[in-house]
């Protein structure tokens, strides 16, 4: 056996059972994460319930229970005039909160529901949530808190553009712009609306979910999707597709075409898609038409060969589960984990 | 003096899983908080991979409890760690169907760990990235890797409580592990493209 090999079984051994060499990439990971380890303080250790009846503990019972109710109910009603407060840090300029201006000499101020953070051509700053994350606000932008409660952070960005980075779960952290709503589903990204109300979100790790009114996209590292609106979120694609590809998508997508010119960018479309172009091609079949999707299926299927049980005929019918085994053999992240925090998302 | 009749074998440290099992079916309470002590690790990580980390112990308790209701229906005793694996896994689809976390009350305790752990909140962040790329890795291998990593359950330990084999836990692990290492290095490298852009 090689020394290289060997080396690789040694650490790999560590990984097993924590005997052998110590694989010190493995040690830090483990220093890292273990800090969620399951560590039950003296409460949290099970108890069984006591069973045995008696009048004194019923009646102790039955004090606490009341206690308890008026807390739960007194919690609720707090609950919906307070919440976690965005902490708001200068970076340059002159930001604004209402009347309130942050300057050199004082630099941070808090952002509360309601509130909205302005800044002009020269000013930026910063908003920092400890348990959700970090949004660094560009200059002529407008960001307004919507929703702040334990689980669920909901901002505005009216205009301007903002660089998020959060580490919250997956889909407790939402921005609404005027033409769709980012939900963030672990990730960082930048979104930027400009004075129409377009917008166009660019996921540097993680992914995103842009939607509105049921039409969704999902935006994985390394791509991006612009928004208009009154339609909503575009297809989203790589930037560094072709040219000619990227033209054709934006006016596919946005702009007011005849049946001839449609059928022309659908064929550029098609015909400039490269492999990992297969992201477009994907969001695509939901958002041709009947007669359309035949085409894309045959080109997807040449740049991404479908999994056994993507049949043609189940992606024609648009079958929900046949889509997401597709979605699931291009590598782009398991469609269950989308699912189940876009679900998290749409029942607030 | 009078000694109480001895009616069955008590409950040790040292019992078997397939002993707990039975005596906790017969109603031997401390046999199940051995149970417990034995597999809230295992739960703790399997939950850890689905559900945000501040939902976790209390859905913990709860998978206990659905166990200890449930436990007359395990037929095979000495399956209990896949038995009650599946229990967790299916509490935790639940819990995305049926909990709307904006109403879900602010759990104390984690408050707390929340508080401390911002002490040092560059370290707190990057360990909630590594956990949140963790928890992107396919099911197999994020469950067997956070068990080891996050639980400090060693490879055989794993198989013995999931009811594994050694060699599939091997192959998650290492799999996991390599996955999961590509994945940790595009994101620095995009961190670090991103920083030089911005420079």
């Amino acid at each position: 056996m090689s020394e290289r090999k060997k080396d690789a079984v040694m650490k790999d051994d560590y990984l097993w059972d924590g005997l052998g060499e110590p694989d010190p990439e493995v040690q830090k990971l483990e220093n890292l994460l273990g800090r969620y380890r399951h560590d039950p303080p003296a409460l949290r250790r099970w108890r069984f319930p006591a069973f045995r009846f008696s009048f004194q503990l019923a009646a102790v019972a039955a004090v606490l229970l009341i206690g308890v109710a008026t807390f739960v109910v007194f919690r609720a009603m707090q609950g919906k005039n307070s919440g976690p407060t965005w902490e708001i840090a200068r970076i340059a300029g002159t930001p604004r909160v209402g009347w309130h201006s942050l300057s050199a000499s004082v630099a941070t101020a808090k952002l509360k529901v309601g509130q909205t953070l302005v800044t002009d051509n020269s000013s930026r700053a910063s908003i920092t949530l400890e348990e959700t994350g970090r949004v660094e606000v560009e200059p002529s932008s407008r960001l307004r808190v919507v929703a702040s409660r334990p689980g669920h952070e909901r901002l505005s960005l009216e205009r301007g553009t903002i660089h998020a980075t959060i580490w919250a779960p997956p889909g407790e952290f939402v921005v609404d712009t005027p033409s769709a709503v980012a939900v963030d589903l672990g990730c960082v990204y930048t979104l930027h609306v400009d004075d129409s109300g377009a917008g166009l979100l660019r996921t540097t790790m993680g992914w995103v979910s842009f939607k509105l009114n049921g039409h969704e996209s999902f935006i994985p590292a390394g791509a991006v999707c612009a928004t208009r609106p009154k339609i909503g979120p575009g297809t989203p694609y790589f930037e560094d597709a072709f040219p000619s590809f990227r033209e054709a998508l934006a006016k596919f997508d946005f702009a007011k075409v005849t049946r001839q010119e449609r059928h022309a960018l659908l064929e550029t479309l098609l015909t400039d898609a490269r492999k990992q172009d297969a992201l477009t091609l994907w969001h695509l079949l939901s958002r041709v038409s009947d007669a359309e999707r035949p085409a894309v299926y045959d080109r997807l299927a040449t740049l991404a060969p479908p999994p056994k049980d993507a049949t043609r005929e189940g992606i024609m019918r648009l079958d929900a589960k046949t889509l997401d085994s597709w979605w699931n053999s291009l590598g782009y992240g398991d469609v269950y984990l989308w699912h189940m925090y876009e679900r998290t998302w749409s029942e607030r | 003096m009078e000694r109480e009749a001895v009616t069955s074998q008590p409950v040790t440290e040292m019992s078997t899983d397939e002993a707990l099992v039975s005596a906790a079916r017969a109603g031997d309470r401390p046999a199940f908080g051995l149970l417990y002590d034995r597999y809230a690790r295992m739960v703790h990580g399997i939950l850890l991979c689905r559900v945000p980390p501040r939902d976790v112990d209390d859905l913990v308790q709860e998978v206990f409890l659905l166990a200890l209701r449930q436990l007359r229906s395990l037929r095979d005793v000495s399956r209990f760690g896949a038995w009650l694996s599946t229990i967790t896994r299916n509490r935790a689809n639940d819990f995305y169907r049926k909990t709307n976390p904006a109403d879900r009350a602010t759990d104390p305790v984690a408050e707390e760990q929340a508080e401390n752990r911002t002490n040092d909140h560059a370290v707190e962040q990057e360990a909630a990235m590594t956990l949140a790329v963790l928890r992107t890795l396919p099911e197999t291998y994020r469950e067997s890797l956070t068990l080891r990593l996050v639980e400090g359950l060693t490879g055989p330990e794993i198989a013995a409580r999931l009811g594994l084999t050694h060699g599939s836990v091997r192959v998650n692990l290492h799999r996991g592990m390599q996955m999961l290492r590509e994945k940790l290095a595009e994101k620095a490298e995009g961190a670090g493209r991103k920083a030089g852009k911005r420079l």
